[in-house]
């Protein structure tokens, strides 16, 4: 078993008296790879983040990060794990120098060790500028790279993120993302991280898991999702609306379905990108000539409509009803 | 950017474990720090105590006169009171520091860290411990200044000091208790002032031995009494050894079934459902 991977089988938590907030999921995270838990508010990715960090026990089934039991063995589980929790919990008094070596201290590291350690992170994750200001003074993305320097102190093996940029503005969220693809890519982290953003799965995970309602209805690489839509497509615009009128006639045979809309025609079909030089050459024995060429494919929102039947809307929990999900792989 | 695993020697990390006093005093010198930093909140009690001594003594310092057993040192008399009132104020300092923590998930960050749960527990209350035994210093200074005279010289008023200290540590664990158990500021603020009127069921003003009926049979299984009892012996009579012996008893009593109270609220806290 390796030491990086997280491992969750049929995990259940149930609440007296309130709804099962995790209905048996499970899934595999291995070594080194960034896991994305997709999902609206309220679909049970903290209290899921939650088990796995040792905060909470989980009703039944079984779960191990890095080899450790996260039941039985929650203090070797806290050793290989780093948390980032979604309220960032730092003392606003303090200052990151301060909070980061009293966390690497506790974790055992001389003063030198942690002062060192201290440096190296602030410098990691871009702070080293703000080192003699009260962490109360940061602004909310500065915050969160503090906290992810938390969790990276005493170097652990599998980073869990818990809507790492919830609340933040576009610039800030940019820079967390940076930040985890370079922990995992240069430090060799296994991430698994929770959102309720399409956009932040798709740019961040190698697999996805959507969670709905204390179920996992979809699972798999963004672009496997993606492509399990079969809805890519060619988008060409055209001088002007008549020759794209004459481009979609040529193009008719081509495609699963085709769509006009003024100078531009948009052509539906599976693996879209190995076919352009098709396109173009159909296009050119009718002498026609397109201005640009764009390839859209399906997004990861696409994916979750088909799953849950419903868009994700950020704000407002989804009910799990998925009635076109027979395409995707359902886990349980 | 390797460096971040290896450069600092990582060694350490796998099992090494700082001790319990360790643990402690880092978590001391971290409350510290930040109470510093907020000195708003450290010196209203301090002037409270300061002007409730001067008060006392310029309108009822003529009443040594007149009440028998206070040996003509009204000062010596009141100013246990004041110290008293500190020990309270630093109970409620220790709890603020942990339910500031609880409040801003901090809580969560350390227990989320190989940490003895008895530091999270004495962390708070001794740098309490330290800011009352200050505060102690300052109202024994100004009463000094204003005329005190200790029977018992300067080791006396330093155990003056040393069992408002332990006092007050025994009030931490009701108000750490608090903290732990409501999670909110405003509530441990509250639970604080529980304490308060205990101040009163006590020979606060006059002697022991002028109070009756249910007030003396409150004073007497009120541990403020027996401190009270001991400063001022100290203060006023000399080494009363029965007195300080009764007044540690007092505080131990008092300090055992607080921490049994605050251990309880921590297991349930940090418990895991």
């Amino acid at each position: 078993m390796n030491d990086r991977e997280i491992i969750v089988e049929d995990l259940v938590k149930s609440y007296p008296g309130k709804v099962t907030a995790v209905q048996g999921i499970g899934f595999r995270v291995e070594a080194g790879k960034i896991f994305g838990f997709l999902g609206p508010n309220g679909a049970g990715k903290s209290t899921t983040i939650k088990i796995l960090t040792t905060l909470a026990l989980p009703t039944s089934g079984r779960a191990t990060v890095g080899g450790f039991d996260v039941v039985s063995q929650a203090s070797e589980v806290r050793r290989v794990a780093g948390v980032a929790l979604q309220d960032v919990g730092i003392d606003p008094l303090m200052k990151s120098t301060e909070l980061l070596v009293l966390q690497g201290r506790l974790f055992g590291a001389s003063p030198a060790e942690a002062k060192a350690r201290a440096r190296e992170l602030l410098e990691l994750v871009q702070l080293s500028d703000a080192i003699g200001r009260r962490s109360g003074t940061y602004s909310g993305g500065m915050r969160r790279r503090l906290d992810l320097a938390m969790a990276l102190v005493h170097q652990p093996k599998v980073l869990f993120l818990d809507e790492p940029t919830t609340g933040l503005d576009p610039g800030s969220r940019r820079d967390v993302w940076r930040e985890v693809r370079r922990l995992n890519r240069e430090l060799g982290i296994t991430i698994f991280l929770t959102t309720q953003y399409l956009e932040e799965a798709d740019e961040l995970a190698d697999t996805v898991a959507i969670i709905v309602g204390g179920k996992i209805v979809a699972e798999g690489s963004p672009a496997k999702l993606k492509a399990a839509m079969g809805e890519e497509s060619i988008n060409l615009v055209f001088e002007d609306a008549q020759q794209a009128g004459q481009g979609r006639v040529a193009l008719a045979e081509m495609g699963e379905r085709i769509q006009l809309d003024r100078d531009m025609v948009r052509i539906y079909l599976s693996q879209a990108a190995g076919r352009i030089p098709a396109v173009i050459s159909r296009l050119q024995q009718e002498g026609l000539t397109p201005v640009s060429l764009t390839l859209t494919q399906p997004t990861l929102d696409d994916v979750f409509l088909r799953v849950t039947g419903e868009r994700l809307v950020t704000s407002e929990v989804s009910k799990p009803k998925s009635p076109r999900s027979s395409r995707m792989a359902e886990a349980g | 950017m390797d460096k971040t695993n290896q450069r600092s020697k990582p060694a350490r990390s796998a099992n090494t474990t700082l001790r319990l006093p360790e643990q402690v005093l880092l978590l001391v010198i971290r409350y510290l720090t930040t109470l510093l930093r907020t000195p708003e909140a450290l010196l209203p009690p301090l002037a409270i105590s300061i002007f409730f001594l001067v008060i006392y003594q310029s309108t009822l310092g003529k009443a040594a006169d007149f009440i028998p057993g206070i040996n003509g040192s009204y000062l010596g008399f009141i100013l246990p009171l004041s110290i008293v009132s500190g020990s309270l104020s630093g109970a409620g300092i220790a709890a603020q520091n942990l339910v500031r923590d609880i409040e801003r998930g901090y809580f969560d960050k350390l227990l989320l860290t190989p940490i003895n749960r008895a530091a999270l527990l004495l962390g708070p209350i001794l740098s309490g411990a330290v800011i009352l035994g200050f505060q102690a210093a300052v109202v024994v200074g100004v009463g000094l200044i204003l005329g005190l005279k200790s029977a018992t010289g300067v080791p006396g008023l330093l155990v003056v000091i040393a069992l408002g200290v332990l006092l007050g540590m025994g009030f931490a664990g009701f108000t750490v208790s608090a903290a732990l158990g409501s999670g909110s500021a405003a509530a441990t603020q509250g639970a604080s002032f529980l304490f308060f009127p205990l101040t009163f069921l006590a020979p606060t003003f006059v002697p022991l031995s002028l109070l009756s009926g249910w007030l003396e049979t409150a004073a007497r299984v009120n541990p403020i009494t027996y401190v009270l009892e001991a400063m001022r012996a100290l203060l006023i009579t000399g080494w009363d050894r029965t007195a300080i012996a009764e007044s540690l008893v007092a505080c131990l009593l008092l300090a055992a079934a607080m921490y049994v109270l605050a251990a309880i609220a921590l297991a349930v806290r940090t418990r895991r459902t």
